[in-house]
């Protein structure tokens, strides 16, 4: 049985909330780890770090459009700019019940695209000039379907979730790893000497891996994102091909974005980060051969190539 | 005294549960209504299209007569066709019609080539597109109400809502009808 777009937008959304959940357990287990060590003085760090992520990762969701557009240098264009582009866009529009978005070019001869936006009505769909060069009228709906697929799953959102929780836990981490240095903290206000060091060991290891294991819940997040993105992707186009030829032309080029910022990695279409700086763990998306993969299998699903 | 709130507590999380079911199933009936009306927006913008697309072939194919009349007979069945399975029918008719003038164009080079029909052509094309994502929407969401109003516990409330399954949209193509082609 050929797998479904259905089946795997399911799939994909319940690893999302296993794995936020993960992160949720994670925060429990370094705020136990803290009490452990510290007794109170590690809970009262808590509410600090949670306040910094939340007001750090909050402001840059709620401004996102804004901010991603002058980090990637996007140019907003109208309809008269581009309007076979336009007609694309509003195709998929149609098939998603989505409204319009704002439309922007990133001049750039990589090709690639993103999303972004904390909601339907401030999203913003943006293309590298390389990708509309490159690609034709099939492979660019697939694109954009992926990109509206984004808006459609607020994946913003979820992004900006997980961002929240990794940040407050290597907040968390690093105040309790300096209070640690200045020897401070320890169990002077409370006296229960039933410390053993064991637990106190486990304790100081939990705090110091912890936010490795968060980024590598928030790289998995972003991963299962982008699969759910294709998967609604072809929902939306029922042309699984359409999309699968454009990842093809993005996996035979070379050129890649030229920011190579990693703070914005995440929301291109491709990975714009050499895939060899990058361990597959630590990656954004799943590497683009298997994303290609599961496109063909869905290609083979009779639910296909009947769009009416 | 126990048992009295334990019987309150679930009153009051049945009545939250029925409102939610019942705007719910009302939400997806006007879902259903919108996409229709999306269908007949599409369908109103490509029969804009055929009056210019029809002058167009007729400046180098006049003697095709039958196939122009077709698609301006089928264009015009459709402005009048009201009721789901008659918009379908009457959508299934032009599209036909134009694919079927589409063809004949094909026999004619200058025609192909001439401005007038290479600026039409995307536009035909994205129309197309967009009556099919149109129809796709539309049945979407019929399949998520039919399915609210047919399972449980949601079928329950269909009546209090006065919502019911709806219609598909179904355009009988025949190149749907084609014998089925095998695939390894």
């Amino acid at each position: 049985m050929a797998p479904s777009f259905r089946g795997l937008q399911l799939a994909n959304r319940r690893k999302t909330i296993g794995l936020l959940a993960g992160m949720g357990f994670l925060v429990l287990v370094v705020v136990y780890a803290a009490m452990t060590y510290f007794g109170k003085t590690g809970v009262g760090v808590l509410p600090i770090a949670v306040g910094i992520a939340v007001a750090s990762v909050w402001g840059s969701y709620y401004s996102s459009d804004k901010l991603v557009m002058t980090m990637t240098g996007a140019r907003i264009i109208e309809e008269s700019d581009n309007p076979k582009l336009f007609n694309l866009i509003q195709e998929v529009c149609l098939a998603s019940g989505l409204k319009m978005p704002k439309v922007a070019v990133v001049e750039d001869s990589a090709p690639n695209a993103f999303a972004t936006g904390r909601n339907e009505e401030h999203a913003v769909i943006a293309f590298t000039t390389g990708i509309l060069g490159v690609m034709n009228r099939d492979e660019l709906q697939g694109v954009v379907a992926h990109e509206m697929a984004h808006i459609a799953n607020r994946d913003t959102l979820v992004s900006a979730i997980a961002a929240t929780t990794a940040g407050a836990i290597a907040l968390l981490s690093d105040f309790l790893t300096r209070i640690m240095w200045f020897g401070g903290g320890r169990n002077r206000d409370d006296n229960n000497n039933n410390q053993n060091p064991i637990a106190l060991v486990v304790s100081l290891v939990v705090i110091i891996l912890a936010p490795i294991a968060a980024i590598l819940l928030r790289s998995a997040i972003s991963r299962r994102r982008e699969a759910l993105a294709d998967a609604t992707a072809v929902a939306f186009t029922r042309n699984p091909a359409g999309l699968r030829q454009a990842l093809e032309v993005l996996q035979s080029d070379n050129t890649v974005v030229h920011q190579r910022s990693t703070a914005v990695a995440h929301i291109w279409i491709e990975s714009p980060l050499d895939s060899s700086s990058v361990s597959k763990l630590f990656s954004t998306h799943p590497p683009l051969s298997e994303r290609i993969a599961t496109l063909r299998a869905m290609e083979a699903n009779p639910e296909m190539g009947n769009a009416g | 005294m126990g048992t009295t709130w334990i019987i309150i507590a679930l009153v009051v999380l049945f009545v939250l549960f029925a409102i939610m079911t019942y705007n719910k199933l009302i939400r997806l009936n006007v879902s259903v209504d919108e996409a229709f009306a999306q269908i007949e927006v599409q369908l109103k913008r490509r029969s804009d299209l055929i009056p210019n697309l029809v002058e167009t072939v007729k400046g180098y194919a006049a003697h095709e007569k039958t196939t122009l009349e077709n698609v301006v007979a089928a264009r015009a069945k459709a402005t009048t066709a009201s009721g789901v399975a008659d918009v379908a029918a009457a959508d299934g008719a032009v599209t036909q019609a134009l694919r079927g003038l589409l063809a004949v164009v094909e026999n004619y080079p200058d025609l192909k080539a001439s401005s007038n029909f290479l600026a039409l052509q995307e536009e035909l094309g994205t129309t197309e597109n967009k009556v099919s994502f149109a129809r796709q929407f539309y049945n979407d969401n019929v399949r998520s109400l039919n399915q609210a109003v047919k399972t449980f516990p949601s079928n329950l409330f269909a009546g209090l809502a006065k919502v019911g399954a709806r219609e598909f949209y179904v355009v009988d193509d025949p190149a749907d009808r084609q014998a089925p082609t095998v695939k390894f």
